[in-house]
C-alpha cells in the first residue's frame, strides 16, 4: 500500500467558533457568514485570499421538516456565493466532518486550491427535531416504521442495550459521562451549556427517552458555525498561528444495509476497528503514539465505544473507567477525552468540538486547557459510519 | 381487524412479496436465487454473494429467533403509537442465518423480563386494512 503523500503537508491556520444556541438570533446563512469571516481574519487572511470551499452539508434531523439552504443547512456553494468569491475548488460531501477535512487536504496538496475554508453550520428547525407526520412508509422507511422502529435515539439504545447486557454495565452508568462532558463544555464561553454543569441528581431526574437512554444522553439540537481555514504547510508557515498538521483521515461506511435505524453494536466495533486501523497506517504512527485523544459523544454511549477502539482500556472496561474518574479532565496525565465539552457539552456541533479542541491544544491556544500535547486524533460519527482526522504539532 | 393510524408501507417492486406475506400473517424473507442466502431488507446487491441480479424470491421462514437487543420506546415520534406507548422494541436474529437481523414489538407487554438470546417467535399486528407488519412473542417452547 503506497504511503500517504499528503501526510502534514497541509495544516489549518486559523479558526472561528459562534456562539452555540437553541435559536441564533440570525440566520444561519448569516451567522455562518459571519463565522467564516471571522476564521478568515484569525488565520491573517483576507477574504479574496480564499480560492476553495468545502463542507457536509448534513441536516440530521430525521423529523419532517422543510431544508433550504443558507436556512437549515449551509452548502460550500452557498457560502461562496454570499462571501462573493468564485473558488477554484468546491465540493459538498456526505458524512461527517472528516470528509471535507480529507476533500479540502488533498486539493491544496494537489494544488487545486491554495487557501480552503472547511464550515460546519448546524440548525435546529422549529418544532421536533426528530418527529415525523408520515402517513406511508415508504422506501428504506417500510422496513421499521410500521413497527414503530423509527429515529436515532431506538438505534443507539439497541446497540446500548446490547452492550449493558454483555458486560453487565450498572444501571445510570452514562451519568459519569454526561456529568464530565457538561463540565468540560460548561467552561467554554460559546457553549450552549456556558456555566451551567450537570449534576448527578439532575441528570437522573430528566425522562428516559428509549431504555436505557435518558435525555441527556442525547446532545440537544443548536443553531452553531465553526469555520477552519486550511492551506499549504510552507504558506502556514508565514501565518500568525502556530500550524497544525493534519496527518490522517479516515471515513468509514457500514458494511451492508439494515434496517434504518438499527446499528448492531458487533458491527460498530468490527468496523470501528478497521477505521482507527485504517486511520493509523494512513498517519504512519500507532495509537499509543496519539497522546490527545477526544471522542465523539453526540450519543453518551459512544463516548465508551470510542475508548474502547482507541485502546485506553479493553471490550466493556470503559465504563468502569468513566466512573472512576478515568477521564476527568481535572486530574494531571488522564486521558481527558471529553475535554473539548463534546456535543454533550457543547450543542450538537456534530464533531466540530472535537476537531476544534484538536486544534487548540496543538497550536497552543488552548488557555487554562493548554496540556503539553503533540499528536491528537479527533473523532467523529459513529466508529462505522463516521470518521476521524490525526493532527500533529510537527511535521514528522 | 384493528386498524390504527400508523404509517402504512408502501409495496415496492423490492418488498411486495414480503409485504403479501405478512398480510396473511406469514413471514417471508427475500432469498438470492444465486446463493439461496436471506437477505433482509432486500436490497440492489445480493451482500452474501454479490450478484446484481439476485432475482430474491420471498420465502416463508420459521418466525423463530432469538433477542439480540431490545428497548423500551416511552415516546410515540410516529403517528398511531399514541396509545401503545410505552412498549418494547425488540431487536430479533431469525434462526435461519446468522446475522439475519428483523425488529418488532414484543407483545407479551412492556413490564416482560428478557436477556440476551431468548426465544422469540414472530406474530402480527393488523395496521390497517389488509395490511399487517411483524411483532414478536417469547416462544413457549
Ligand atoms: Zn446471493
Amino acid at each position: 500500500m503506497s504511503e500517504f503523500a499528503a501526510r502534514n503537508q497541509v495544516a489549518i491556520a486559523g479558526y472561528a467558533q459562534s456562539p452555540v444556541s437553541r435559536r441564533s438570533p440570525m440566520s444561519l446563512g448569516a451567522l455562518t457568514i459571519q463565522t467564516t469571516r471571522e476564521a478568515i481574519a484569525d488565520a491573517g487572511l483576507a477574504v479574496s485570499d480564499i480560492d476553495g470551499f468545502t463542507t457536509t452539508p448534513m441536516f440530521p434531523s430525521f423529523g419532517s421538516h422543510s431544508a433550504e439552504d443558507g436556512v437549515a443547512f449551509v452548502t460550500a456553494n452557498w457560502l461562496a456565493q454570499h462571501l462573493g468569491v468564485i473558488p477554484r475548488f468546491m465540493e459538498n460531501p456526505q458524512g461527517q466532518l472528516p470528509a471535507p477535512v480529507a476533500l479540502a487536504v488533498n486539493a491544496i496538496h494537489a494544488g487545486a486550491a491554495d487557501y480552503v475554508v472547511v464550515h460546519r453550520a448546524l440548525h435546529n428547525p422549529v418544532g421536533r427535531y426528530h418527529n415525523s407526520t408520515e402517513q406511508e412508509a415508504r422506501g428504506r422507511e417500510q422496513w421499521g416504521m410500521p413497527q414503530g422502529h423509527f429515529g436515532p435515539i431506538a438505534a443507539i439504545a439497541l446497540a446500548y442495550n446490547e452492550y449493558v447486557q454483555r458486560y453487565d454495565v450498572p444501571e445510570n452508568a452514562l451519568a459519569s459521562v454526561v456529568t464530565e462532558a457538561r463540565k468540560n463544555g460548561a467552561r467554554l464561553p460559546w457553549s450552549y451549556w456556558a456555566d451551567k454543569p450537570l449534576s448527578e441528581e439532575a441528570y437522573l431526574a430528566a425522562p428516559v427517552i428509549n431504555d436505557p437512554i435518558r435525555m441527556f444522553d442525547c446532545d440537544i439540537p443548536v443553531d452553531a458555525v465553526a469555520t477552519f481555514v486550511l492551506t499549504s504547510a510552507e504558506r502556514a508557515r508565514d501565518l500568525p498561528h502556530k500550524p497544525v498538521y493534519i496527518s490522517s483521515y479516515t471515513e468509514m461506511l457500514p458494511k451492508r444495509r439494515l434496517i434504518p435505524s438499527l446499528w448492531p453494536y458487533d458491527g460498530i466495533m468490527e468496523q470501528g476497528q478497521q477505521n482507527v486501523d485504517q486511520l493509523c497506517q494512513r498517519a504512519g504512527v500507532s495509537v499509543e503514539e496519539i497522546d490527545y485523544l477526544q471522542v465523539y459523544d453526540g450519543f453518551a454511549p459512544l463516548v465508551y465505544f470510542w475508548m474502547e477502539l482507541t485502546g485506553l482500556c479493553g471490550p466493556g472496561e470503559a465504563h468502569q473507567m468513566v466512573s472512576e474518574g478515568g477521564i476527568d479532565s481535572d486530574r494531571a496525565g488522564s486521558p481527558a477525552v471529553l475535554a473539548s465539552g463534546g456535543s454533550l457539552g457543547n450543542g450538537r456541533v456534530h464533531g466540530t468540538a472535537q476537531m476544534l479542541e484538536c486544534y487548540l491544544q496543538l497550536s497552543r491556544r488552548a488557555g487554562e486547557r493548554q496540556r503539553d500535547v503533540n499528536m491528537a486524533m479527533a473523532c467523529q460519527g459513529l466508529p462505522n459510519s463516521g470518521g476521524a482526522v490525526v493532527y500533529s504539532s510537527e511535521k514528522y | 381487524m384493528s386498524v390504527t393510524d400508523r404509517p402504512v408501507p408502501v409495496p415496492d417492486a423490492s418488498s411486495a412479496g414480503y409485504w403479501e406475506a405478512t398480510a396473511r400473517h406469514e413471514l417471508a424473507i427475500a432469498r438470492c436465487s444465486a446463493c439461496h442466502g436471506f437477505t433482509h431488507p432486500p436490497d440492489t446487491v445480493c451482500i452474501r454473494c454479490g450478484s446484481i441480479e439476485p432475482r430474491f424470491t420471498f420465502e416463508p421462514v420459521s418466525g423463530r429467533g432469538i433477542v439480540k437487543s431490545w428497548t423500551v420506546v416511552r415516546q410515540a415520534l410516529l403517528p398511531g403509537f399514541e396509545q401503545d406507548v410505552p412498549f418494547l422494541l425488540v431487536d430479533v436474529e431469525l434462526s435461519e442465518q446468522a446475522g439475519l437481523r428483523i425488529t418488532g414489538r414484543l407483545l407479551d407487554g412492556v413490564d416482560t423480563a428478557l436477556k440476551l438470546g431468548d426465544k422469540v417467535q414472530v406474530d402480527f399486528e393488523d395496521i390497517a386494512d389488509g395490511v399487517a407488519c411483524p411483532a414478536f412473542r417469547l416462544a413457549t417452547s
